[in-house]
C-alpha cells in the first residue's frame, strides 16, 4: 500500500523540480558565458545571456515560492534547529555517511512526516537556501542593471565585486546539487528517492533491503509517525 | 558711508586683480589667442597645454597667410600631419601603418578620399593613448572623436538625441548602452587580428561575435589597453590584469588562480563522490555473495 507524504505536498515537489530544471540551465549557460572561448556554445553567446537572465528572473519567482511555502504552508518547521541535540546529530550523521552507510547500519534519522532532515541536511539547506542563495539572488538581479552600479568599490570596479561574488557563490551551490544528486541515490535502491520526490509515494520495499538502513520497515523501529521513505538525503 | 567704501575698494581691487591675471596669462600665450580666444571654441587654452602639441608654436603648422590679418590660407594649404610623423616611434606606434589603415577605411573609400588626420583628430587638444592612465580616459577621448560627427547636433539636446538614436543601433548588444558608453567604437568598428583601430570598416563588417571580447584573452587588450596592457604586463606579468584592473567583462575576467582552485575543489567532491559510491557498490556486492 502506498501513502501519500504530506511533507512533500505537490506544490513543493513542483518547486524542487522547477528550481532544479532553472538552476541546470543557469549552471549551463553561465559555464558557457565563463568559459565563452572555450566551451562549445551551441546556442551562442547572445542567447546564452539570454536564457540565463530569463532563467534567472524566474527562479527568484520560485524562490519566493519557496519563502511563502515555508512561511504560510508549514513547511518552514522542518528547518528549524533542536537546540541539544544539532551538534550530536551532525556527528551522528556524518559517522553514518563515512561508515555507517556502508555496513549497513540503521539511518540515525529515518524520515518521517514530523521530521524531513537530518541534522546535516538541515545545516546545509539553512545555508543554500537563506545565505548563499539569497546572495545569488540579489548579486544576479545586480547584474541586471549593470549601468546603476558603482563604478569602483574599494579600488576595483563594482560590476566586478558583484560578478565575483555571483560566479563563486554560484559555483559553491553547484557542488552542493552535485552532492545533493549523489545522496538521493541512498535509498533502498537507486532511483527510490527520485521517485519519492517526484510522486511522494513510499514504495514498498524489495526484500532484499527491507532491513537495509533507515528502512521503514526495519525491525526495531517504533516510530508512531507514519514513516514514508527508507532513508534521507542532503 | 564708510561700508560703501569699503565695499568700492574692495570691487575695485578685485577688477584689478582680474585684468592683472588675464594680463599676465595673455604675455604667456603666443599673439594668436588674442584674436581666437575669445571667439574660437575649438582652442581650449587648458587641453592644448596638456596635448602633444603644447611645445609647438601656432606657426609651426598654420605655415603660410597666417601672419597677417585677414588670414589668406586656409586649412587646404596647411602641412599636413604626416609630413611630421612618419614611421614607427614606438612598439606599438607606427605612422607608416597608420596612414596604410586609413587609406583603407571606409572614411577615405566612402566619405572623402582627402580624409585627413584632424577630421577625427584635434591637433590642439590630441594626447596619444600612450601617454593616458585611465582605460575611461582612452574610451572617452577615442569615442568623442567619432561621435563628433555620428552623433553632430545644433545643441546639446540636439546632440543627446543623435546619440540615442546612434546607441538604438547597437541593440544587438545585451545591456547595449554599457556597451556604448564603456567601449571604444573602434574596438568592434576594425579588424579583428590586427592592433591598428584606424582602418575603419563599413557598417555591415563590424565585429558581431561577442566572444572575440569576452575571452580571456581578449580583442579589447589588443585594441583598446594596447599600451596600458604592455605596462601591466612589465608589472604583473599578465596580459589580462588591465581588464581585471578596469572593467569587468564576463569571459574576459576571469582569474585564473580562482578557476583552478574552483576545478579543483570540484574535482575533489566528485573524486570523493566516486570513491564513497564504489565504497557503496564493493559493500553491496561483498554481501550479496556472502
Amino acid at each position: 500500500m502506498r501513502h501519500e507524504s504530506s511533507s512533500y505536498p505537490l506544490w513543493l515537489r513542483c518547486w524542487h523540480w522547477s528550481n532544479a530544471l532553472l538552476f541546470v540551465t543557469l549552471l549551463v549557460t553561465g559555464l558557457s558565458m565563463h568559459y565563452a572561448q572555450i566551451g562549445p556554445r551551441p546556442l551562442g553567446f547572445r542567447s546564452d545571456v539570454l536564457i540565463h537572465n530569463t532563467a534567472g528572473i524566474l527562479l527568484t519567482l520560485f524562490y519566493g515560492l519557496f519563502l511563502y511555502g515555508n512561511l504560510r504552508l508549514g513547511n518552514g518547521r522542518y528547518y528549524r534547529i533542536v537546540p541539544g541535540d544539532f551538534e550530536p546529530g551532525l556527528i551522528r550523521q556524518i559517522r553514518y555517511y563515512l561508515w555507517g552507510i556502508f555496513v549497513r547500519s540503521p539511518h540515525p534519522y529515518p524520515h518521517s512526516e514530523e521530521r524531513k532532515f537530518n541534522p546535516l541536511q538541515k545545516m546545509f539547506y539553512l545555508v543554500v537556501m537563506y545565505l548563499l542563495f539569497p546572495v545569488m539572488t540579489v548579486t544576479g538581479w545586480a547584474l541586471l542593471f549593470p549601468y546603476r552600479l558603482p563604478a569602483e568599490i574599494l579600488g576595483v570596479p563594482g560590476i566586478g565585486l558583484w560578478a565575483l561574488g555571483h560566479t563563486y557563490i554560484g559555483f559553491l551551490l553547484s557542488l552542493f546539487m552535485v552532492v545533493h544528486i549523489y545522496l538521493g541515490t541512498t535509498g533502498p535502491t537507486l532511483g527510490t528517492l527520485f521517485r519519492f520526490m517526484l510522486y511522494s509515494h513510499a514504495e514498498p520495499e524489495p526484500a532484499s533491503t527491507a532491513h537495509g538502513p533507515g528502512s521503514a520497515g526495519r525491525p526495531g523501529s517504533h516510530d508512531e509517525v507514519p514513516v514514508t521513505v527508507p532513508k534521507e538525503h542532503t | 558711508m564708510r561700508a560703501a567704501g569699503t565695499i568700492v575698494l574692495l570691487l575695485s581691487g578685485a577688477i584689478l586683480s582680474v585684468q592683472t591675471s588675464m594680463a599676465q596669462t595673455g604675455e604667456q600665450e603666443p599673439p594668436c589667442m588674442e584674436c581666437h580666444r575669445p571667439r574660437d571654441t575649438t582652442i581650449d587654452p587648458v587641453r592644448f597645454a596638456r596635448s602633444v602639441h603644447a611645445k609647438l608654436d601656432c606657426a609651426d603648422c598654420h605655415t603660410e597667410g597666417f601672419s597677417k590679418f585677414p588670414h589668406t590660407s586656409s586649412r587646404a594649404g596647411m602641412p599636413d600631419c604626416i609630413d611630421c610623423h612618419s614611421g614607427s616611434v614606438s612598439p606599438t606606434i607606427d605612422f607608416d601603418r597608420i596612414a596604410q589603415g586609413v587609406k583603407g577605411s571606409v572614411h577615405v573609400k566612402l566619405v572623402d578620399p582627402a580624409f585627413r588626420c584632424t577630421n577625427c583628430h584635434s591637433p590642439h587638444s590630441f594626447i596619444p593613448a600612450s601617454r593616458m592612465t585611465d582605460a575611461s580616459e582612452v574610451i572617452d577621448v577615442s569615442n568623442k572623436s567619432c561621435l563628433g560627427c555620428h552623433a553632430a547636433g545644433d545643441s546639446p539636446s540636439g546632440k543627446q538625441l543623435a546619440f540615442r538614436q546612434l546607441a538604438e543601433k547597437h541593440r544587438l548588444f545585451p545591456h547595449w548602452e554599457l556597451h556604448i558608453q564603456r567601449n571604444a567604437c573602434v574596438a568592434c568598428h576594425t579588424p579583428r587580428g590586427q592592433q591598428s583601430v584606424h582602418d575603419i570598416l563599413p557598417k555591415s563588417e563590424a565585429l558581431r561575435d561577442c566572444t572575440v571580447c569576452h575571452a580571456r584573452n581578449s580583442l579589447l587588450v589588443t585594441k583598446l589597453y594596447t599600451h596600458l596592457a604592455l605596462k601591466e604586463r612589465a608589472e604583473h606579468g599578465e596580459v589580462n590584469a588591465v581588464l581585471l584592473n578596469n572593467a569587468y567583462v564576463i569571459g574576459a575576467n576571469r582569474n585564473r588562480w580562482l578557476d583552478w582552485g574552483t576545478v579543483g575543489l570540484a574535482g575533489l567532491v566528485i573524486l570523493g563522490i566516486a570513491a564513497h559510491g564504489t565504497g557503496r557498490w564493493l559493500v553491496a556486492r561483498l554481501m550479496r555473495r556472502s
